[in-house]
């Protein structure tokens, strides 16, 4: 069981990484037709009771337009993606390829959905690759609340099994846009270990 | 109120100071509070999820508010103990919200209507009364209960909204 063994998250935190650098950012280079820049923050184990200590001010005070995949099967993991609600329009507005945006109406929700969808998958096709674990995303679900909110819904999916989560987050800045997404990965610390063996 | 325990996710807290109050934030999650208002005992349970698992032995201190049927007892039979009458336990409770779309339509999500489900009939099975509860919706709440006067107050950051019910 991955809990606290540095060395164990370390080699998750590297794996994950390479997942990212080689599927998920050209994929959203392609969908947001720009170059990426990304920043890791690092793997950590967390308590559930303890889960808001990844919860900025910024964070607490914004509302965030989110996207959760909840992916099932051999491996659990929760993806959420998620960016500042009042950076969302600018988002949906570059990927309808429209000059501007009047309202975020279902075709905007669905559009930023579908962005969740397309980058879970790039993460998740290679964890199965590499490991042979077979994991089924969710239909992806849309939210505008703070983290809080999103975090205490995604800890609920995990807390059945376990007092402890691995959570992994990255942002993602297109160079050109400016537009900051980030990601949120969870998992279970009993099933994390697949993924290092 | 002179002092304010937090409930952290999954967490349960018992009090007999009518001097402190509880407070949690609750999403898809339910706050429920069983208070008897002449002893002044009151608890809150932060509960995640309806029913514990059966392959689930250990479970520690910190999240016994964790899973609504193991919550529920834990708080009757600790308040009798500490005093409460079990003929006057009244209940409130707040969350079991909705908080993404596609959740109404799948059972993968759909966490918070179940929440509330289960600590209803919990409720039912041994007659405890539930006096008032905002539930459902889809935001997240803090909630805040006060043990002396039994009012439970309800904030929406986001949506900008107070309810005391």
């Amino acid at each position: 069981m991955l809990k606290s063994n540095y060395e164990d998250l370390q080699q998750l935190d590297s794996i994950l990484n390479s997942f990212i650098v080689l599927k998920t950012i050209p994929s959203l280079s392609i969908i947001l037709n720009e170059p990426i820049k990304y920043f890791r923050k690092k793997t950590q184990t967390i308590a559930i009771t303890g889960l808001d200590q990844i919860i900025s001010d910024f964070e607490e005070k914004n509302a965030m337009s989110a996207v959760y995949v909840k992916c099932s099967g051999d491996l659990r993991i929760g993806v959420l993606w998620y960016l500042l609600e009042k950076e969302s329009k600018p988002l949906v507005t570059k990927l309808l390829g429209k000059s501007h945006l009047k309202e975020f109406d279902s075709l905007a929700v669905s559009s930023i959905s579908e962005i969740g969808n397309i980058l879970t998958a790039s993460i998740v096709n290679a964890i199965s690759d590499d490991t042979g674990c077979k994991i089924w995303p969710s239909v992806p679900g849309f939210a505008v609340e703070s983290l809080r909110t999103l975090l205490e819904a995604i800890a609920s999916d995990f807390a059945d099994q376990s007092n402890m989560l691995i959570a992994s987050i990255v942002e993602f800045h297109g160079i050109n846009s400016g537009i900051k997404l980030r990601m949120l990965l969870i998992q279970d610390p009993k099933e994390a270990k697949k993924l290092v063996a | 109120m002179d002092h304010t325990i937090e409930v952290k996710m999954g967490e349960l807290v018992i009090i007999n100071d009518d001097t402190t109050e509880l407070k949690t934030f609750v999403g898809s999650c339910v706050a429920i509070c069983l208070f008897d208002i002449k002893s002044k005992i009151a608890a809150m349970a932060h509960v995640m999820l309806p029913k514990k698992p059966n392959n689930m032995h250990h479970i520690q201190e910190n999240e016994i508010g964790k899973f609504a049927d193991m919550a529920f007892m834990h708080m009757i039979n600790n308040m009798v103990s500490m005093g409460a009458d079990p003929k006057t336990i009244q209940a409130k409770m707040a969350g079991g919200a909705t908080i993404f779309s596609h959740e109404a339509e799948t059972s993968l999500f759909n966490i918070g209507s179940r929440n509330i489900s289960a600590i209803k009939q919990l409720l039912k099975d041994n007659g405890i009364m539930l006096v008032s509860e905002d539930t459902g919706e889809n935001f997240g709440r803090w909630v805040r209960f006060n043990p002396n006067s039994g009012k439970m107050i309800i904030v929406s950051n986001l949506k900008k909204t107070l309810k005391i019910i």
